[in-house]
């Protein structure tokens, strides 16, 4: 029963409905076809903005933490200032008794009172004992002398006899100050220096001391040296650490590849090589610039010997090192524009010098390092350079073959896709050819895929066909019949062409501009190349450099060849 | 005023750091200098006629005698230098390890990965040769300096 109601309905409405539906769906896909376009394009601006907005990022972090490192070296200098700030006080009295006294403008009373004040002011500080030992002994007072001397020691032994040497000598009491240097070598180890040595260093290399003092010195170092360098243990360090310092001192990069940058897969080997064999010429004006510094002899053996003992009396006491050591960091961040990475890595290289107790060799690469913060001068930095001459240079052919090895031998380039590897940009010719061919390849398969539209000229023709059959029936249906027909069949043959035209535009186009993209990256290779030879070749000349070091040439620069000692 | 001062420190004379090196080539024996004289045979090599025997016993003796043993596994495994017989020979090999031949490459063709890692550094100017062992290889240069990579 049902069944019959349905056959008989009235499906015309549905039908309509349906069309109507169908045509709605087309405004639909019309729509969605326009807005896939739309969001293409504000994905593209979004990719760009992402990009932007990751730069401002990195360059704020960088911005942000230069601020805080220039606030905290000031807090921490502050901290310093602080917690050590009267150190440095009986620091300076320290050389202001020694001056006075030479003057004799200051009362007997004076000076006891103020070092037995300072005494009582900086608890457990080894240098206010010494300096009240100096006024007793300035006044004659053995008991004193000896009981504040004795306590001096206690507090440290090393410094105190360092102190007394220098003091000693300062009043050319040279026999006294040769005991006491004699004393303080005994006591050294050479496996495990005491950080101040490195002032003796300083003060035989400047000729401050005696002949005799200085003979005693050479000696003891040269058995040192021989004793440490007999296994490999030692050296390799040395040498690992300069190797690491010599890294630490590549430039940063400066954006000289644009294309390459962009279009070289390894593009990261590339300037990090170049960045190594730049590192060359900074090593050359690094070295020539401690071997080419000279020790001032126009100043006083007097001025000179306070200028030690101040260095021996500044140089922080171990409990400051701490803060020092942040300090540094500090100092490096700001130094590096707020690079966290390149300053904890100079930091790193440097860190050895922030330790207590140091081998002899560890002592003179600290020295040869950054001369300021191990306590010594650029004279003293001259001599540690040529002691440690030898494995200098092991360590800097080291890192020449290491640079050496990593220089790539090819530069991989991939643009739009196209991947090529050129040696040194000699072929052009042969990577365009290719390059070519690659974009014709391209061509046929994008040309293959637009099919040609036979299914809508076979409809066409089959309404041609249906025309002229209804040519029978009545004329003006057969002429429209063919005319349909034939309009589709052109409709459909032209869109195809004009397809065809904008894939051959389209690709010709990518071609064009990857043929010119392709030119500028052999060119930049052809141009890195030779900078990286000709920075390369520098390392020849730095060996020169180095060779040429000899420990006799800075031994010999003193007072006694200069001029003769008081 | 001078007085003797008690030692308060012990000084510590420990020989325990240096490493034992029985049996074990240390650094600065690898790292001396190379004779004159081996040099001039290494470089020689493309001049020669590479099948003399007598030639390559004698070759043979002069780089033992350079490394003072004749232990198979001190010697270098192989050395590798330029090679100047032109284009399109790049660099040749010696093979120390057992076959003990000299085999000149080409540029496209590849060597023993042992080989193949030295290749670059064996083509920079700065060094005469190279010599390959199981974990190192050590780059002689012109004046006979050698360094370890």
């Amino acid at each position: 029963m049902s069944q019959q109601v349905i056959s008989y309905a009235d499906l015309s409405i549905i039908n309509s409905a349906l069309r109507s539906i169908s045509s709605d769906m087309k405004g639909v896909h019309s729509e969605l076809g326009t807005l896939n376009f739309k969001q293409d394009q504000l994905e593209s601006e979004l990719v760009k903005l992402a990009d932007s907005f990751a730069d401002f990022v990195e360059a704020d972090i960088k911005h942000k933490s230069l601020q805080l490192a220039e606030t905290r070296q000031g807090n921490l200098k502050q901290d310093l200032q602080i917690k050590f700030g009267y150190y440095a006080e009986v620091r300076r009295m320290a050389t202001g008794i020694l001056q006075g006294v030479d003057t004799g403008v200051i009362g007997e009373d004076t000076l006891r009172f103020t070092t037995e004040e300072v005494m009582i002011k900086a608890p457990g500080y080894w240098l206010a004992p010494a300096l009240v030992s100096l006024t007793a002994w300035i006044r004659n007072d053995k008991s004193t002398t000896e009981k504040a001397l004795n306590e001096a020691l206690k507090r440290d032994d090393y410094k105190t006899t360092l102190f007394f040497m220098m003091v000693m000598r300062r009043l050319t009491r040279n026999d006294a100050s040769l005991k006491w240097l004699e004393r303080y070598f005994m006591h050294q180890n050479p496996h495990n220096l005491d950080r101040e040595f490195i002032i003796i260093l300083e003060a035989v290399t400047t000729g401050v001391f005696p002949p005799a003092a200085r003979q005693l010195m050479m000696v003891n170092v040269k058995n040192w040296l021989d004793q440490l360098t007999q296994g490999d243990q030692f050296i390799n360090e040395q040498k690992s650490q300069w190797v690491n310092f010599f890294v630490a001192l590549g430039p940063l990069s400066e954006g000289k590849y644009p294309l390459l940058e962009k279009f070289s897969s390894n593009w990261n080997s590339l300037e990090n090589s170049l960045k190594e064999a730049k590192t060359h010429d900074i090593l050359n004006t690094h070295f020539k610039n401690i071997i080419s510094s000279s020790a001032d002899f126009s100043k006083g053996i007097k001025v000179q010997l306070d200028e030690i003992l101040s260095l021996l009396v500044t140089n922080f006491d171990d409990e400051e090192l701490p803060l020092q050591e942040q300090v540094r960091l500090n100092q490096l961040i700001i130094q590096m524009d707020g690079d966290k990475n390149a300053a904890q890595s100079l930091m790193d290289a440097e860190k050895h010098i922030f330790d207590e107790k140091v081998d002899f060799l560890q002592l003179l690469t600290n020295a040869s390092f950054n001369p300021e913060l191990s306590g010594a001068t650029k004279v003293t930095q001259a001599l540690a350079v040529s002691i440690s001459q030898p494995w200098i240079l092991e360590a800097y052919d080291t890192f020449t073959a290491q640079s050496r090895n990593n220089i790539p031998q090819y530069i991989e380039l991939s643009i739009d896709d196209f991947k090529a590897s050129t040696k040194d940009g000699s072929e052009e010719n042969e990577l365009l050819k290719e390059q070519e061919s690659y974009y014709d390849k391209i061509l046929e398969t994008e040309l293959g895929k637009i099919s040609f539209p036979y299914a809508a000229v076979i409809i066409g023709i089959l309404i041609c066909f249906l025309g002229l059959w209804a040519f029978s029936l009545h004329v003006i249906v057969g002429i429209l019949g063919c005319g349909i027909g034939g309009v589709i069949i052109w409709n459909s043959v032209s869109t195809y062409k004009k397809a065809k035209n904008r894939v051959i535009e389209n690709v010709e186009e990518r071609k064009q501009k990857a043929k010119e993209v392709l030119r500028g990256c052999i060119a930049e290779t052809v141009d890195y190349r030779i900078e990286h030879t000709s920075e390369d070749n520098k390392a020849e000349q730095v060996r020169d450099l180095i060779s040429s070091i000899t420990p006799e040439d800075f031994s010999s620069v003193s007072h006694e060849t200069a001029r003769s000692i008081i | 005023m001078a007085r003797i001062i008690l030692q308060n420190d012990n000084i510590n004379f420990s020989t325990d750091k240096q490493s034992i090196t029985n049996g074990f080539i240390s650094d600065r024996d690898l790292l001396k200098k190379r004779s004159k004289k081996y040099l001039d045979l290494i470089a020689g090599l493309d001049a020669k006629t590479l099948t003399e025997t007598k030639g390559m016993d004698e070759l043979i003796k002069a780089i033992q005698e350079e490394f003072g043993t004749a232990e198979l596994s001190n010697l270098p495994l192989g050395i590798l230098s330029k090679c100047f017989l032109g284009h399109p020979y790049e660099v040749h090999t010696l093979d120390l390890s057992g076959s003990q031949i000299i085999k000149h490459y080409k540029i496209t063709e590849t060597m023993e990965a042992e080989f193949e890692k030295a290749r670059s550094v064996a083509k920079h100017n700065a060094y005469a040769m190279v010599e390959i062992y199981k974990d190192k290889i050590i780059l002689i240069r012109e004046d006979g300096t050698a360094t370890k990579l």
